[in-house]
């Protein structure tokens, strides 16, 4: 029950940051595209990549809910 | 564990592979088959169109070539050596590929054999796709860290790829060796557990779909599902890239992180680029 509860909290509250994340990240790649539609293919590597490393962050958070639901303590 | 069980209600979660059958001391489980079988696609598929391809590709081939030619290029731009590994990022990028869509397939996951433990009765399926355990994702993550270090070593040095672990500053040693240390094992952690955690939580979020409305709505998320897969398969094949770019570019400045960098990179592209951008302005 408590850990249940803890699983909830470690995934909802991890998935803050990492969302504020990945929407900077989405506005910013657009913002430019839109002011260098030429660009697209310089940018879409490191966008990718950006989006990658932000999103582990939640991912972490996932792992740490998992370990409580499965691994008991 | 009862309390991790009772998440079962309404759909089962197993957060490890099942076994099926044992092979002598060998335990066989049904995410190795769903490994097996996409290995096994890619090789029928290589076999398939290695013997029927042509120079001037038909309409199937050019499918076929369409991802590759695109890895190719993407792989083509991170250095000069970039033709040692692109076969490496590559076979990444369809294998991950193929396993992540094994999943969506109709029947996997759902055909399977009930297994009674006790007085609870439990679908262990047949296949699972490979990327959904640990196994085969931290295996694949490791296969790009021994490529990166070994590429590190190969272009500093044992020496080398020590100092760039010590750092700048000789007398902060003690403080960023063991940082440094962990940032490149944390590469390994980060690469298998992104992949293991999207492909997972996209089988459990499908499950909890289907159960919940069994009409329409799982469709929604089998194309999410499609698009996730083929974003992680990506991830992972250019966040191998990335590491072996970084590995070697490092080597550029002769051990020193930052000044090196900077003078060496805008001093190659202007080389490659030179004879391209004047071209490309006549045309």
């Amino acid at each position: 029950m408590d850990s249940n509860l803890a699983a909830g909290l470690a995934m909802g509250l991890g998935a803050i940051g990492p969302g504020i994340g990945l929407g900077i990240a989405v506005s910013k790649a657009m913002e430019a595209l839109g002011r260098n539609p030429e660009a697209s293919g310089a940018i879409f590597v490191p966008y990718v990549l950006g989006i990658a490393l932000a999103e582990a962050i939640g991912i972490y958070a996932l792992v740490v809910s998992l370990l409580l639901i499965f691994v008991q303590p | 564990m009862p309390e991790g069980e009772s998440g079962g209600g309404l759909i089962h979660v197993s957060i490890k592979a099942e076994e099926l059958f044992r092979i002598g001391p060998l335990s066989v489980t049904n995410s190795m088959v769903g490994a097996v079988l996409a290995s096994l696609v890619l090789l029928v598929a290589a076999w398939y169109f290695r013997r029927r391809a042509t120079l001037v590709p038909a309409r199937v081939q050019s499918l076929i070539e369409l991802p590759i030619e695109w890895m190719a290029n993407i792989v083509s731009g991170s250095t000069s050596q970039w033709r040692r590994y692109v076969s490496l990022v590559i076979g990444l990028f369809l294998m991950i590929l193929v396993a992540n869509w094994i999943g969506l397939l109709p029947g996997v996951g759902t055909v399977g054999t009930n297994v009674t433990h006790g007085e609870e009765t439990e679908l262990v399926p047949w296949i699972r796709p490979a990327s959904a355990d640990l196994n085969f994702t931290l295996g694949l993550a490791l296969v790009t860290f021994v490529v990166f270090v070994f590429w590190g070593v190969r272009t500093n040095g044992v020496g080398g790829y020590l100092k760039e672990l010590v750092g700048e500053p000789r007398y902060m040693a003690p403080l960023m060796f063991p940082i440094h240390l962990i940032s490149e094992l944390s590469r390994l952690i980060s690469l298998s557990m992104r992949l293991f955690g999207n492909v997972f939580a996209g089988e459990v979020l499908l499950g909890t779909m289907i159960a919940l409305v069994p009409l329409l709505v799982p469709a929604v998320f089998l194309g999410l599902e499609a698009i996730f897969g083929f974003v992680q398969a990506l991830v992972f094949a250019l966040l191998t890239m990335t590491y072996i770019t970084m590995s070697i570019a490092e080597h550029a400045g002769a051990g020193h992180g930052d000044h090196g960098e900077h003078p060496a990179q805008p001093d190659q592209p202007p080389h490659e680029q030179a004879p391209n951008e004047p071209a490309s302005v006549h045309a």
